[in-house]
């Protein structure tokens, strides 16, 4: 009977040519689902006007937008690794501690109401950045205010 | 012989009607206390109901923040791919090659495997 030795090859599968000397480098954010959830209104606070003028961008492109957009895809990839560096620099035991809950508890943000609290009061005091809900009724309470979470494991106050 | 008369002082009373004990309270009450306990049911079930959304709300624009930037960097690492294709291409073939009839970006249908790594 024919055996075929167990093998991985998935790396091969990686074409790793790099990219042309006439586009600028820029380094990728490199943060993984995680942080990036945790990091996410912040992100979008900052960088909308960027965020917004690259969709713009790929949307006018008209089938184009991948390579015709790559400066405005620079610039989100920078402003948001900006943002990222600047959580990691003044509040990184925080954000840690928020993103590790959220990945013990299946990125359920509700699960994590009182580390997420505990960011957004140190990235707004450091960074100025503030977590709004864009859309949300403006009569109630936030949800990521409320101390009460319904769907939470524990329905108690978290904070 | 004299005639068979009633006994003095009448018949007994003869019961016709049921004696059934109204059991439990009023059916009003009833009434009353399932409405109760549905409208309670519903305001839990609307306050859920309305966090759901919240939270929805909450979760949808996080991504929606992050989108340009996942794709901004997929739409990077497909074009220095592109490019890569086409430097293979112009290897091979000599000269630019279009295959599409068309000025649209295309996803490559196939992917290209670096024969040199498998050793």
């Amino acid at each position: 009977m024919a055996q075929r030795d167990p093998m991985f090859n998935q790396q091969v599968l990686v074409d790793t040519t790099p990219m042309p000397d006439h586009i600028p480098k820029v380094e990728e954010v490199g943060a993984t689902s995680a942080p990036l959830f945790s990091a996410a209104y912040f992100i979008g606070d900052r960088c909308k006007a960027f965020n917004d003028d690259y969709m713009k961008c790929k949307e006018d492109a008209n089938g184009r937008g991948e390579i015709e957009c790559l400066k405005e895809g620079r610039k989100v990839t920078r402003c948001a690794a900006s943002v990222i560096k600047d959580i990691n620099t003044h509040c990184l035991s925080q954000f840690k501690a928020h993103w590790d809950c959220l990945e013990n508890n299946n990125h359920y943000l509700f699960e994590c109401r009182k580390p997420e609290q505990e960011l957004n009061s140190c990235v707004f005091e450091k960074l100025g950045l503030k977590k709004t809900i864009p859309g949300a009724p403006e009569h109630e309470v936030p949800v990521h205010q409320r101390p009460k979470q319904k769907y939470a494991q524990y329905p108690g106050r978290q904070f | 012989m004299p005639q068979d008369m009633p006994p003095t002082g009448g018949y007994a009373q003869v019961q016709y009607k049921r004696n059934l004990p109204a059991r439990g309270f009023k059916p009003w009450v009833y009434m009353v206390g399932m409405h109760a306990i549905m409208a309670y049911g519903f305001y839990r079930y609307f306050g859920g109901v309305r966090e759901q959304r919240e939270l929805a709300r909450e979760k949808m624009w996080a991504r929606l923040y992050l989108t340009p930037l996942l794709q901004a960097e997929e739409d990077r690492d497909q074009v220095r791919r592109y490019y890569a294709d086409k430097a293979r291409a112009n290897e091979l073939f000599g000269d630019d090659q279009k295959v599409y009839n068309s000025d649209r970006f295309v996803r490559p249908t196939f992917a290209y495997t670096p024969g040199k790594l498998t050793q």
